[in-house]
């Protein structure tokens, strides 16, 4: 939690000349997709799950991020998505192009992650829990990726990599708040799952705050 | 005899033959089926394994990443390291061992069924194109599918694949996605020199693959099963087929019965030569020991029956002897049974003519009697002629009796009668006659000795026995009339004093108009013994002269016993 903190200050600040200059906020809720109907035992355990080769999460959560042009920053930061009681925690990481992400092993076993999305291709290899230094992965390329383990077939977690810094993940009502935007034009976009992402024009005035939802 | 003995025997022989060759067909089959049976259940196992391989590499997470993740490019690749136990061994140029459970070659299958071409095959173990487009399924399979694939390309005879088709499940969507074909060498019975002889091939999309045949007796094989199976409904089964002139018993059996590939079936060959060889070897065995037995059989028969026909053959010749006296005693009896009936016609018409003339005579003579002019000597002489009348009378009557009884008239109604009654009616008769000798009269019968007969006839043998007694006697003498019953028969015996009957007379005196001794001074015919054994005999008994000497004449009648019913029990009844 200590280093999620540290990551968000460290944001904080990298941003702090823009969200001076662009304080706009938008804020509303997505309509998530109804609970599934049961799926697969094999995914039961897990937040990842799929429906008709649709990955998403459970309970369903959604990513809104405002889409377009922003300058590449020149600070990568460094996220985590750890391995733990044979899941990916948190099961959806979405980044901004050019983050690290490390994949702690928190459990007592060998984990293998690998990923053969056209987004990444990576293969860590397998390795244990005081593997040092923890294994990690450039995302520098935007798209959905999977993430798999060797060893553990069933498990699956999902990175979003993102053009944009400006992101949040819905609670489970699918509400979301995007606080410190740039004032302007942009297309915001709520992606649901792998295969659904909706997106809303919107017009960005600096100090206001806009209610946008996503039917 | 011969002929019985000799088919008896032939179809001994055939039973015996059928039997052995029934028995030796059912053990071969028995025999041919515990082989395709212990064949079965290695195979059974050896697919079992290998399935069980093949399930635990469609499972891999990084399968299924590529084809999921849409990373085909990494497919092949990662099958390389996931498979390659399964490939070790099947090296190019490296022959790998029969029946091991290393793969020849693997290939995935997309969405459609059409095979995902590896980037480089000879990784994934080269098959030529004819080969590889079989692989290739119409449409994924739901569960796992046999098939098998003839690779023509690297041999002469061509190679046999066998090919396992396992689906591949999305881990995401649960629906196939992939199928994973790998192909191995099909299990092959090994000869090992025991001289079973057993082989087996693969027969598929109308080629057999079985290369310890020579080609032809591939192809001829090849029809015949392709001829069997457009007939039967595809089930097991097996027949006898010729291969290069050597009977051999083939069975079939479908080796994927359901699967997406084309239906193939497998052919075990079992040459019949030594089973034929054994039932030959038997028929003769079999053969030669009937020749023996029917040899030894005709041996034996001819001695007994030499032995046995001596005295049939003298009984032939005594039969023919028999026949032709026979035939001569025939001929002879018909002559004279045509000789009596002629006499008896003769005796019966001349009594007839003799009656009417005497009776006139008679009428007469008594009718000169009546008159009383004569001298007394001339009626004495009437009187005397009277006499003869009567006599003559009773001689035709006799003769009469006699002629019809010999020409089978006579007919006896057997009623009860009392002898005794009529011996004491005849003796009280002789007793009146004025001829009369002087004679002791001996009685000894019961009062009442019933036997069947008709009372006339008995009463005329009893007549007839009696009056020869009385006739024959010496003044002074004695006769004696006994009567009793004897086992069921009622005997009378009578006997006389007086000359006893010649010795060599004694034979004759049944005889008609013979008169012992002839002497003149007895009266008679001679008729009177003949007529009461006559009558006798039509009774059911006899008579006979007992004995005759030394003073003493005595003849035996035997009757038979009849006893009357008695007069309440007839009401009674």
């Amino acid at each position: 939690m200590a280093l999620r903190v540290l990551v968000s200050v460290s944001a904080i600040c990298i941003l702090f000349p823009i969200a001076v200059l662009a304080d706009a906020i938008v804020e509303g809720r997505v309509n998530l997709p109804k609970s599934h109907a049961p799926p697969p035992v094999m995914a039961k355990r897990y937040e990842i799950v799929t429906n008709g080769g649709v990955l998403a999460t459970k309970p369903p959560l959604a990513v809104v991020y405002l889409d377009g042009s922003f300058p590449t920053p020149t600070f990568h930061p460094t996220k985590q998505v750890a391995q733990k009681d044979l899941a990916f925690l948190p099961p959806l990481l979405p980044v901004q192009v050019g983050t690290t992400v490390e994949f702690p092993n928190l459990d007592n076993i060998y984990h293998n992650i690998f990923s053969y999305s056209p987004t990444k291709r990576f293969d860590l290899g397998r390795y244990r829990p005081e593997e040092r230094p923890i294994p990690s992965v450039l995302f520098d390329v935007p798209g959905l990726v999977t993430l798999r383990c060797d060893i553990h077939e069933h498990m699956r977690g999902l990175i979003l990599v993102l053009n944009t810094p400006y992101f949040v993940i819905t609670d489970e009502g699918g509400r979301f708040r995007l606080s410190g935007l740039p004032s302007g034009h942009y297309t915001l976009k709520a992606w649901i799952d792998s295969k659904t992402t909706r997106e809303q024009p919107v017009e960005l005035k600096s100090g206001a705050a806009l209610r946008t939802d996503f039917p | 005899m011969m002929l019985v003995v000799s088919v008896l025997t032939g179809l001994a022989l055939y039973f015996a033959h059928r039997n052995v060759a029934t028995t030796a067909e059912r053990d071969l089959r028995e025999n041919f089926q515990a082989e395709i049976s212990s064949l079965h259940k290695v195979q059974a196992l050896r697919h079992a394994a290998l399935t069980e391989r093949c399930r635990e590499l469609v499972l891999k997470p990084r399968l299924h990443a590529a084809l999921e993740d849409n990373a085909l490019d990494l497919l092949y690749l990662t099958a390389k390291d996931e498979l390659r136990d399964l490939m070790e061994g099947a090296a190019p140029g490296k022959r790998e061992g029969a029946n091991s459970l290393q793969a020849r070659f693997y290939r995935f299958l997309s969405s459609s069924g059409a095979i995902i071409p590896p980037p480089n095959p000879t990784e994934v173990g080269q098959l030529s194109r004819e080969a590889e487009a079989q692989l290739a399924l119409k449409r994924l399979p739901d569960t796992q599918q046999i098939g098998y694939v003839l690779e023509t390309a690297d041999t002469a005879d061509g190679t046999m694949n066998e090919v396992m088709a396992l689906p591949i499940l999305s881990t995401e969507t649960g629906e196939v996605i992939s199928a994973l074909v790998v192909g191995f060498r099909p299990f092959e019975v090994v000869d090992k020199g025991e001289g079973i002889g057993l082989k087996s091939g693969i027969w598929v999309n109308g080629r057999l693959h079985l290369p310890s045949l020579p080609k032809s007796a591939q192809r001829k094989i090849e029809e015949n099963i392709a001829q069997r199976l457009s007939k039967a409904d595809g089930a097991q089964n097996s027949f006898n087929v010729a291969v290069n002139g050597m009977p051999q018993l083939l069975f079939y059996k479908p080796l994927n019965p359901g699967s997406l590939f084309p239906p193939a079936y497998e052919i075990c060959v079992y040459p019949l030569a030594n089973s034929i060889a054994q039932q030959r070897r038997l028929s003769w065995q079999i053969g030669g020991a009937g020749a023996l037995f029917l040899l030894l059989g005709f041996v034996a028969s001819h001695f007994i029956a030499a032995r046995l026909s001596v005295p049939v053959e003298k009984l032939a010749v005594d039969s023919e002897e028999n026949r032709t006296q026979r035939r001569k005693a025939e001929a002879a009896l018909a002559s004279t049974s045509e000789e009596l009936e002629r006499s008896a016609r003769y005796s019966a018409d001349a009594s007839h003519q003799l009656k009417s003339p005497v009776t006139v005579l008679r009428t007469g003579l008594e009718s000169l009697l009546n008159r009383e002019d004569f001298k007394s000597e001339v009626y004495h002489e009437l009187s005397a002629l009277l006499h003869q009348t009567y006599r003559l009378t009773g001689v035709i009557d006799d003769l009469l009796l006699l002629s019809r009884m010999d020409a089978g008239h006579v007919e006896i109604d057997s009623k009860p009668v009392n002898l005794s009654e009529l011996i004491e009616e005849w003796l009280d008769d002789f007793g009146a006659l004025p001829d009369s000798p002087d004679v002791k009269m001996e009685k000894d019968f019961p009062p009442e000795l019933y036997v069947a007969g008709e009372k006339r006839y008995t009463s005329l043998i009893v007549q007839n026995v009696l009056e020869n007694a009385r006739k024959y006697n010496r003044p002074g003498g004695r006769m004696c009339v006994k009567a009793e019953s004897e086992a069921g028969d009622i005997v009378l015996r009578i006997g006389n004093t007086g000359r006893p009957i010649a010795q060599d007379a004694q034979k004759y005196i049944f005889e008609r108009f013979h008169r012992g001794g002839t002497r003149s001074s007895v009266s008679g015919h001679g008729l009177g013994l003949n007529l009461a054994r006559e009558l006798a005999r039509l009774h059911g008994g006899g008579l006979c002269l007992v004995r005759s000497g030394d003073d003493w004449t005595e003849f035996e009648v035997r009757f038979r016993a009849l006893h009357p019913v008695p007069a309440d029990a007839a009401e009674v009844a």
